[in-house]
């Protein structure tokens, strides 16, 4: 076969023995292949071949499926995962005894810093907004939950980068 | 087939074309048939384990991270037809202890099950299997004794030294 050919084999077992033993081993080594290269095995008929490509087709269309199927679940799991939060916030905005601050005031206490006060001033708003009634017991909103999400991703963001 | 339009093709499939898949059967189709049949000695088996091998290949064409292509795939072929000999072991397991008996004669030769088996495919009977094995690799994978030796994770001394005493059994075999 063409690669074995392409292979320097007296060179390989030069390398491994002396001249007498790899010229014995190299003889015995390309009279065995020529037996094989002699006697060629049957091959496959047409038809088998063609219902080959008929079974790689089918399994090529499942796979297609399969993958869209995950698409599917993937993005069904993370819209319910948005949609028990926000239903959280709505159902506990409006029981008696929630503290109107998210984060306790100690936490800020003593804290000069420019940087944290403008990220506590947009973190209250925020707060504000999701506790100021913009919610209604329907979970209608006029308020984009999906912005202020993102907008508290983007300041926690921040306040880790410093 | 240049290397550069095996590539394409590889890249063709990858991307899930249904016709870069057609165009790989008819390159490896023979050549891993002949693989199948040297090995299990039965044209239907080869069909069989063909059709396996061409079909895992969907699934798994994503994992091919460039190399010798031809050494990929024939190591797929290779996994595929050990889980046969492990699929009929377990089968023969079931079998009751007569049936067992017979079994355990028969299996360190190669079964021929279709009739006009020619002279080569007797001769393979007679070899070990793993020698055997490694003989047809080499041949219908077209690696390197240095690629086989490096699949093999052995030394490639060694794997020259068991396909030289493979070759040398076959052609006494032969004569």
């Amino acid at each position: 076969m063409e690669n074995l050919e392409k292979e320097n084999l007296r060179k390989l077992l030069a390398g491994l023995m002396d001249k007498a033993a790899a010229g014995q081993m190299l003889d015995d080594i390309e009279k065995g292949d020529e037996i094989l290269a002699g006697f060629r095995a049957p091959e496959p008929n047409e038809q088998v071949l063609a219902e080959i490509k008929k079974n790689v087709a089918a399994a090529l269309r499942q796979k297609r499926i399969n993958a869209f199927k995950k698409q599917i679940l993937v993005t069904a799991a993370a819209a319910a995962m948005i949609l028990v939060s926000v239903l959280a916030i709505v159902r506990y905005s409006n029981q008696p005894g929630i503290p109107t601050r998210m984060i306790a005031a100690s936490v800020w206490e003593g804290g000069d810093d420019a940087d944290v006060t403008v990220l506590r001033d947009e973190i209250e708003n925020i707060q504000s907004e999701l506790w100021g009634g913009q919610f209604d017991d329907s979970g209608n909103t006029n308020i984009r939950v999906d912005d202020l999400e993102n907008e508290l991703i983007e300041i926690n963001g921040d306040m880790w980068k410093g | 087939m240049a290397q550069t339009d095996i590539e394409l093709v590889i890249i063709g499939c990858k991307k899930g074309d249904e016709g870069s898949f057609a165009q790989l059967v008819e390159i490896y189709g023979k050549r891993c048939f002949g693989y199948f049949y040297r090995l299990s000695g039965n044209r239907d088996l080869s069909e069989e384990l063909l059709s396996e091998l061409f079909v895992k290949l969907v699934e798994k064409i994503g994992t091919y991270r460039g190399g010798s292509f031809d050494g990929w795939i024939f190591t797929m072929a290779s996994n595929i037809f050990h889980d046969h000999l492990r699929f009929k072991k377990r089968q023969t397991r079931l079998l009751d202890e007569h049936s067992k008996r017979v079994m355990a004669k028969s299996s360190g030769a190669l079964k021929t099950d279709d009739g006009d088996a020619d002279k080569l495919q007797k001769a393979l009977g007679g070899l070990d299997s793993e020698v055997r094995e490694l003989i047809m690799m080499r041949f219908y994978s077209q690696l390197s004794f240095k690629e086989i030796a490096e699949k093999r994770r052995e030394p490639i001394g060694t794997t020259l030294s068991k396909v030289h005493r493979g070759l040398k059994r076959l052609r006494e075999l032969m004569e």
